[in-house]
Protein backbone atom coordinates (compact mmCIF):
# COMPACT_ATOMS: atom_id res chain seq x y z
CA UNK A 1 0.00 0.00 0.00
CA UNK A 2 2.81 2.19 1.40
CA UNK A 3 4.35 1.37 -2.14
CA UNK A 4 1.78 3.10 -4.23
CA UNK A 5 1.38 6.17 -2.24
CA UNK A 6 4.75 6.87 -2.77
CA UNK A 7 4.76 6.42 -6.62
CA UNK A 8 1.73 8.67 -6.91
CA UNK A 9 2.84 11.20 -4.40
CA UNK A 10 6.31 10.94 -6.94
CA UNK A 11 3.82 11.50 -9.83
CA UNK A 12 2.31 14.11 -8.38
CA UNK A 13 5.68 16.13 -7.63
CA UNK A 14 6.67 15.87 -11.01
CA UNK A 15 4.19 17.10 -12.24
CA UNK A 16 4.13 20.00 -10.34
CA UNK A 17 7.81 20.35 -11.20
CA UNK A 18 6.77 20.11 -14.39
CA UNK A 19 3.96 23.16 -13.95
CA UNK A 20 6.08 24.94 -11.92
CA UNK A 21 9.25 25.40 -14.86
CA UNK A 22 7.90 24.77 -18.06
CA UNK A 23 3.93 24.40 -18.29
CA UNK A 24 2.56 27.02 -15.58
CA UNK A 25 -1.02 27.06 -17.07
CA UNK A 26 -1.83 23.54 -16.90
CA UNK A 27 -1.95 22.74 -12.77
CA UNK A 28 0.82 20.22 -11.86
CA UNK A 29 -1.76 17.44 -10.58
CA UNK A 30 -2.99 17.43 -14.28
CA UNK A 31 0.42 16.62 -15.78
CA UNK A 32 1.03 14.17 -13.18
CA UNK A 33 -2.31 12.76 -14.54
CA UNK A 34 -0.50 12.44 -17.92
CA UNK A 35 2.61 11.67 -17.16
CA UNK A 36 1.50 8.38 -14.89
CA UNK A 37 -0.69 7.61 -18.17
CA UNK A 38 2.52 7.68 -19.85
CA UNK A 39 3.94 5.39 -17.49
CA UNK A 40 1.16 2.75 -17.28
CA UNK A 41 1.08 3.13 -21.39
CA UNK A 42 5.04 2.07 -21.37
CA UNK A 43 4.35 -0.96 -18.81
CA UNK A 44 1.26 -2.34 -20.49
CA UNK A 45 -0.39 -2.58 -16.81
CA UNK A 46 -1.16 -0.80 -13.72
CA UNK A 47 1.21 -1.85 -11.57
CA UNK A 48 -0.85 -3.57 -8.61
CA UNK A 49 0.34 -1.09 -5.60
CA UNK A 50 -0.86 1.65 -7.81
CA UNK A 51 -4.39 0.34 -8.77
CA UNK A 52 -5.06 -0.54 -5.18
CA UNK A 53 -4.06 2.81 -3.82
CA UNK A 54 -5.07 4.72 -6.67
CA UNK A 55 -8.39 2.98 -6.75
CA UNK A 56 -9.50 3.17 -3.12
CA UNK A 57 -8.80 7.11 -3.53
CA UNK A 58 -10.74 7.10 -6.45
CA UNK A 59 -13.75 5.51 -4.67
CA UNK A 60 -13.88 8.10 -2.01
CA UNK A 61 -13.22 11.12 -4.40
CA UNK A 62 -16.07 12.86 -3.70
CA UNK A 63 -14.63 13.16 0.62
CA UNK A 64 -11.46 15.00 -0.68
CA UNK A 65 -13.88 18.32 -1.96
CA UNK A 66 -15.73 18.53 1.29
CA UNK A 67 -13.32 20.58 2.90
CA UNK A 68 -13.54 23.48 -0.34
CA UNK A 69 -17.48 23.29 -0.90
CA UNK A 70 -17.72 24.21 2.88
CA UNK A 71 -16.52 27.69 1.59
CA UNK A 72 -19.98 28.05 0.41
CA UNK A 73 -20.79 29.23 3.80
CA UNK A 74 -19.18 32.66 2.39
CA UNK A 75 -21.03 33.07 -0.48
CA UNK A 76 -24.47 32.40 0.93
CA UNK A 77 -25.64 35.77 0.33
CA UNK A 78 -24.69 35.97 -2.90
CA UNK A 79 -26.15 32.66 -4.03
CA UNK A 80 -29.36 33.38 -2.57
CA UNK A 81 -29.55 36.23 -4.50
CA UNK A 82 -28.67 34.40 -7.82
CA UNK A 83 -30.75 31.05 -6.90
CA UNK A 84 -33.01 30.80 -9.68
CA UNK A 85 -30.91 32.47 -12.49
CA UNK A 86 -27.73 29.66 -11.32
CA UNK A 87 -30.53 26.95 -11.11
CA UNK A 88 -31.39 27.56 -14.88
CA UNK A 89 -28.12 28.11 -15.91
CA UNK A 90 -27.15 24.57 -14.47
CA UNK A 91 -30.08 22.33 -15.89
CA UNK A 92 -29.88 24.11 -19.40
CA UNK A 93 -26.05 23.44 -19.68
CA UNK A 94 -26.49 19.71 -18.51
CA UNK A 95 -29.27 19.29 -20.96
CA UNK A 96 -27.32 20.82 -23.57
CA UNK A 97 -24.15 19.19 -23.10
CA UNK A 98 -25.45 15.89 -23.00
CA UNK A 99 -27.36 16.28 -26.24
CA UNK A 100 -24.38 17.97 -27.55
CA UNK A 101 -22.16 14.82 -26.92
CA UNK A 102 -24.65 12.21 -27.09
CA UNK A 103 -25.95 13.32 -30.25
CA UNK A 104 -22.52 14.32 -32.52
CA UNK A 105 -21.27 10.64 -30.75
CA UNK A 106 -24.49 9.18 -32.31
CA UNK A 107 -24.22 10.91 -36.07
CA UNK A 108 -20.82 10.28 -36.07
CA UNK A 109 -20.21 6.75 -35.17
CA UNK A 110 -23.04 5.85 -37.83
CA UNK A 111 -21.07 7.72 -40.35
CA UNK A 112 -18.30 5.90 -39.30
CA UNK A 113 -20.10 2.82 -39.39
CA UNK A 114 -18.28 1.35 -35.80
CA UNK B 1 -18.29 12.96 45.41
CA UNK B 2 -19.70 15.64 42.69
CA UNK B 3 -16.89 17.59 44.80
CA UNK B 4 -14.31 15.64 43.73
CA UNK B 5 -15.22 14.76 40.31
CA UNK B 6 -14.80 18.49 39.51
CA UNK B 7 -11.28 18.82 40.55
CA UNK B 8 -10.58 15.83 38.49
CA UNK B 9 -12.49 16.64 34.81
CA UNK B 10 -11.66 20.18 33.97
CA UNK B 11 -14.23 22.62 33.12
CA UNK B 12 -16.25 21.95 29.36
CA UNK B 13 -15.12 25.38 27.75
CA UNK B 14 -11.36 24.41 28.64
CA UNK B 15 -11.28 21.22 26.69
CA UNK B 16 -13.04 23.00 24.23
CA UNK B 17 -10.79 25.25 23.47
CA UNK B 18 -8.09 22.93 23.27
CA UNK B 19 -10.13 20.34 20.71
CA UNK B 20 -10.62 23.73 18.61
CA UNK B 21 -7.44 24.28 17.74
CA UNK B 22 -6.64 21.13 16.95
CA UNK B 23 -6.70 20.04 13.29
CA UNK B 24 -8.52 16.79 15.13
CA UNK B 25 -12.35 18.29 15.16
CA UNK B 26 -12.39 19.73 11.83
CA UNK B 27 -10.64 15.98 10.50
CA UNK B 28 -13.81 14.04 12.24
CA UNK B 29 -16.37 16.48 11.42
CA UNK B 30 -15.78 16.23 8.02
CA UNK B 31 -14.91 12.43 7.63
CA UNK B 32 -18.32 11.51 10.17
CA UNK B 33 -20.45 13.65 7.80
CA UNK B 34 -18.99 12.08 4.64
CA UNK B 35 -19.84 8.48 6.49
CA UNK B 36 -23.69 9.58 6.87
CA UNK B 37 -23.62 11.22 3.75
CA UNK B 38 -22.66 7.43 2.11
CA UNK B 39 -25.07 5.62 4.48
CA UNK B 40 -28.02 7.37 3.33
CA UNK B 41 -27.04 7.14 -0.18
CA UNK B 42 -26.36 3.48 0.26
CA UNK B 43 -30.14 3.52 2.15
CA UNK B 44 -31.67 5.10 -1.19
CA UNK B 45 -30.81 2.59 -3.50
CA UNK B 46 -27.69 5.44 -4.31
CA UNK B 47 -30.34 7.69 -5.41
CA UNK B 48 -28.42 10.51 -7.36
CA UNK B 49 -30.22 13.17 -5.34
CA UNK B 50 -29.06 11.61 -2.12
CA UNK B 51 -25.46 12.39 -2.85
CA UNK B 52 -23.15 11.87 0.06
CA UNK B 53 -20.67 14.85 -0.89
CA UNK B 54 -23.91 17.13 -0.81
CA UNK B 55 -24.90 15.75 2.61
CA UNK B 56 -22.11 16.09 3.86
CA UNK B 57 -21.54 19.79 2.97
CA UNK B 58 -24.82 20.49 4.66
CA UNK B 59 -23.69 18.65 7.40
CA UNK B 60 -20.37 20.42 7.60
CA UNK B 61 -21.93 23.71 6.94
CA UNK B 62 -24.73 23.36 9.58
CA UNK B 63 -22.38 22.08 12.47
CA UNK B 64 -19.96 24.06 12.06
CA UNK B 65 -22.28 27.45 12.06
CA UNK B 66 -23.44 25.87 15.38
CA UNK B 67 -20.39 25.89 17.19
CA UNK B 68 -19.58 29.01 16.15
CA UNK B 69 -16.10 28.10 14.19
CA UNK B 70 -15.52 30.24 11.21
CA UNK B 71 -14.66 28.71 7.81
CA UNK B 72 -10.80 29.32 7.88
CA UNK B 73 -10.48 27.38 11.32
CA UNK B 74 -12.16 24.70 10.16
CA UNK B 75 -10.54 24.45 6.56
CA UNK B 76 -6.97 24.91 8.87
CA UNK B 77 -7.82 21.17 10.24
CA UNK B 78 -9.58 19.95 7.26
CA UNK B 79 -6.71 20.73 4.34
CA UNK B 80 -5.15 17.36 5.04
CA UNK B 81 -8.13 15.66 3.37
CA UNK B 82 -8.15 18.51 0.83
CA UNK B 83 -4.79 18.00 0.07
CA UNK B 84 -5.43 14.53 -1.21
CA UNK B 85 -7.33 15.85 -4.11
CA UNK B 86 -3.89 16.65 -6.62
CA UNK B 87 -3.18 12.97 -5.55
CA UNK B 88 -6.73 11.75 -6.62
CA UNK B 89 -5.81 13.87 -9.72
CA UNK B 90 -2.70 11.57 -10.70
CA UNK B 91 -4.98 8.84 -10.08
CA UNK B 92 -7.29 9.36 -12.74
CA UNK B 93 -5.00 7.95 -14.94
CA UNK B 94 -5.71 4.53 -14.31
CA UNK B 95 -9.16 4.48 -15.12
CA UNK B 96 -8.64 6.23 -18.15
CA UNK B 97 -5.96 3.72 -19.25
CA UNK B 98 -8.18 1.01 -18.59
CA UNK B 99 -10.43 2.90 -20.61
CA UNK B 100 -8.41 3.27 -23.82
CA UNK B 101 -8.30 -0.89 -23.94
CA UNK B 102 -11.78 -0.97 -25.02
CA UNK B 103 -11.73 1.89 -27.32
CA UNK B 104 -11.74 0.12 -30.29
CA UNK B 105 -10.41 2.42 -32.83
CA UNK B 106 -13.11 5.25 -31.99
CA UNK B 107 -10.90 8.10 -30.04
CA UNK B 108 -11.16 10.42 -33.20
CA UNK B 109 -14.88 10.48 -32.90
CA UNK B 110 -14.96 10.49 -29.06
CA UNK B 111 -12.07 13.17 -28.84
CA UNK B 112 -14.80 14.94 -31.39
CA UNK B 113 -18.01 14.60 -29.41
CA UNK B 114 -15.94 15.70 -25.95
CA UNK B 115 -14.46 18.84 -27.39
CA UNK B 116 -18.20 19.68 -28.32
CA UNK B 117 -19.82 18.68 -25.56
CA UNK B 118 -17.10 20.62 -23.69
CA UNK B 119 -17.77 23.72 -25.44
CA UNK B 120 -21.26 23.55 -25.04
CA UNK B 121 -21.20 22.99 -21.58
CA UNK B 122 -19.16 26.43 -20.81
CA UNK B 123 -21.15 28.21 -23.36
CA UNK B 124 -24.32 27.63 -22.54
CA UNK B 125 -23.88 27.83 -18.49
CA UNK B 126 -21.96 31.35 -18.74
CA UNK B 127 -24.72 32.67 -21.70
CA UNK B 128 -27.61 32.05 -19.97
CA UNK B 129 -26.37 33.21 -16.25
CA UNK B 130 -25.49 36.47 -17.74
CA UNK B 131 -28.69 36.85 -19.68
CA UNK B 132 -30.23 36.14 -16.34
CA UNK B 133 -28.19 38.49 -14.96
CA UNK B 134 -25.94 36.22 -12.42
CA UNK B 135 -23.59 38.07 -10.50
CA UNK B 136 -20.42 38.48 -12.52
CA UNK B 137 -18.56 37.34 -9.53
CA UNK B 138 -20.59 34.01 -9.29
CA UNK B 139 -20.47 33.66 -13.48
CA UNK B 140 -16.03 32.51 -14.02
CA UNK B 141 -17.07 29.74 -11.31
CA UNK B 142 -19.49 28.11 -14.08
CA UNK B 143 -16.98 28.09 -16.79
CA UNK B 144 -15.16 24.31 -15.66
CA UNK B 145 -18.57 22.98 -13.70
CA UNK B 146 -18.61 20.05 -15.98
CA UNK B 147 -14.80 18.80 -15.27
CA UNK B 148 -14.24 16.28 -13.26
CA UNK B 149 -14.22 19.08 -9.15
CA UNK B 150 -10.41 17.88 -8.59
CA UNK B 151 -9.33 19.76 -11.77
CA UNK B 152 -12.21 21.90 -12.02
CA UNK B 153 -10.66 23.09 -8.38
CA UNK B 154 -7.56 23.37 -10.36
CA UNK B 155 -8.74 25.39 -13.18
CA UNK B 156 -10.39 27.67 -10.69
CA UNK B 157 -7.22 29.07 -9.38
CA UNK B 158 -5.72 29.92 -12.97
CA UNK B 159 -8.67 31.83 -13.96
CA UNK B 160 -8.93 33.93 -10.60
CA UNK B 161 -12.74 32.15 -9.96
CA UNK B 162 -13.48 30.56 -6.66
CA UNK B 163 -12.38 26.93 -6.21
CA UNK B 164 -15.37 26.59 -3.76
CA UNK B 165 -18.05 27.94 -5.94
CA UNK B 166 -16.48 25.72 -8.98
CA UNK B 167 -16.66 22.72 -6.99
CA UNK B 168 -20.12 23.47 -5.50
CA UNK B 169 -21.42 24.23 -9.64
CA UNK B 170 -19.48 20.65 -10.21
CA UNK B 171 -21.37 18.79 -7.60
CA UNK B 172 -24.68 19.94 -8.81
CA UNK B 173 -23.83 19.59 -12.31
CA UNK B 174 -23.56 16.19 -11.53
CA UNK B 175 -26.10 15.81 -9.90
CA UNK B 176 -28.23 17.17 -12.25
CA UNK B 177 -27.20 15.31 -15.02
CA UNK B 178 -27.27 12.01 -12.86
CA UNK B 179 -30.52 12.67 -12.53
CA UNK B 180 -31.87 14.19 -16.00
CA UNK B 181 -29.19 12.53 -18.71
CA UNK B 182 -31.30 9.52 -19.44
CA UNK B 183 -34.35 11.68 -20.60
CA UNK B 184 -31.86 13.52 -22.78
CA UNK B 185 -30.33 10.61 -24.06
CA UNK B 186 -34.12 8.62 -24.24
CA UNK B 187 -35.43 11.18 -26.50
CA UNK B 188 -32.26 11.32 -29.03
CA UNK B 189 -32.66 7.59 -29.18
CA UNK B 190 -28.85 7.30 -28.04
CA UNK B 191 -29.59 3.40 -27.38
CA UNK B 192 -25.27 2.29 -27.91
CA UNK B 193 -24.31 1.99 -24.02
CA UNK B 194 -20.69 3.26 -25.16
CA UNK B 195 -22.32 6.47 -26.29
CA UNK B 196 -25.07 7.08 -23.60
CA UNK B 197 -21.79 6.56 -20.95
CA UNK B 198 -19.46 8.42 -22.69
CA UNK B 199 -22.07 11.97 -22.74
CA UNK B 200 -23.01 11.38 -18.94
CA UNK B 201 -19.04 11.28 -18.36
CA UNK B 202 -18.31 14.87 -20.53
CA UNK B 203 -21.58 16.19 -19.10
CA UNK B 204 -21.49 14.91 -15.04
CA UNK B 205 -17.91 13.51 -14.36
CA UNK B 206 -17.53 11.75 -11.67
CA UNK B 207 -21.05 11.39 -10.28
CA UNK B 208 -22.59 10.83 -13.96
CA UNK B 209 -19.98 8.41 -14.02
CA UNK B 210 -21.36 6.33 -11.24
CA UNK B 211 -24.73 6.26 -12.08
CA UNK B 212 -23.42 5.07 -15.94
CA UNK B 213 -21.54 2.47 -14.02
CA UNK B 214 -24.92 1.30 -11.99
CA UNK B 215 -26.47 1.35 -15.52
CA UNK B 216 -23.99 -1.28 -17.65
CA UNK B 217 -20.28 -1.76 -16.88
CA UNK B 218 -19.53 -0.56 -20.66
CA UNK B 219 -21.32 2.60 -20.04
CA UNK B 220 -19.24 3.11 -17.01
CA UNK B 221 -16.05 1.73 -18.53
CA UNK B 222 -16.73 5.04 -21.69
CA UNK B 223 -18.48 7.08 -18.90
CA UNK B 224 -15.14 7.64 -17.57
CA UNK B 225 -13.17 7.62 -20.10
CA UNK B 226 -15.66 10.92 -20.40
CA UNK B 227 -14.61 12.17 -17.64
CA UNK B 228 -11.00 11.88 -17.50
CA UNK B 229 -10.44 12.95 -21.24
CA UNK B 230 -12.82 16.18 -20.27
CA UNK B 231 -10.20 16.74 -17.52
CA UNK B 232 -7.20 16.76 -19.46
CA UNK B 233 -8.60 18.87 -22.39
CA UNK B 234 -10.39 21.51 -20.20
CA UNK B 235 -7.33 21.91 -18.49
CA UNK B 236 -5.15 22.17 -21.14
CA UNK B 237 -7.73 24.40 -22.93
CA UNK B 238 -9.75 26.29 -20.22
CA UNK B 239 -7.49 28.91 -19.02
CA UNK B 240 -6.94 30.35 -23.00
CA UNK B 241 -10.58 30.42 -23.45
CA UNK B 242 -11.20 32.22 -20.41
CA UNK B 243 -8.17 34.99 -20.96
CA UNK B 244 -9.65 35.28 -24.31
CA UNK B 245 -13.53 35.45 -23.75
CA UNK B 246 -13.45 37.20 -20.19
Amino acid sequence: MIQGLVQLFIFQALGELVSKFALPFIPGPVLGLVLLLAFLSVRGHVPASIDLVGGSILQHLGLLFIPASVGVVLYLPVLKANAWAISAALVISVLATVAVTAGLLKVLAKKEGT
Amino acid sequence: MSNEFQTHLPPISEIWVYLSGSPLLALVLTLSAYLLGLTLYERSQRNPLANPVLIAVVVVTLSISVLDMPYAKYFEGAQFVHFLLGTATVSLAIPIYKGFASLKGRMGVLLLSLVAGGVTSALTAVGVARWLGVDESLVRGLVAKSVTAPIAMGIAERVQASPTLTAIFAVSTGILGAVLGRYVLDALRVTAWWQRGFALGVAAHGIGTSRAFSVHPEAGAYASLGMGLHGIVGAVVIPYAVAWWF
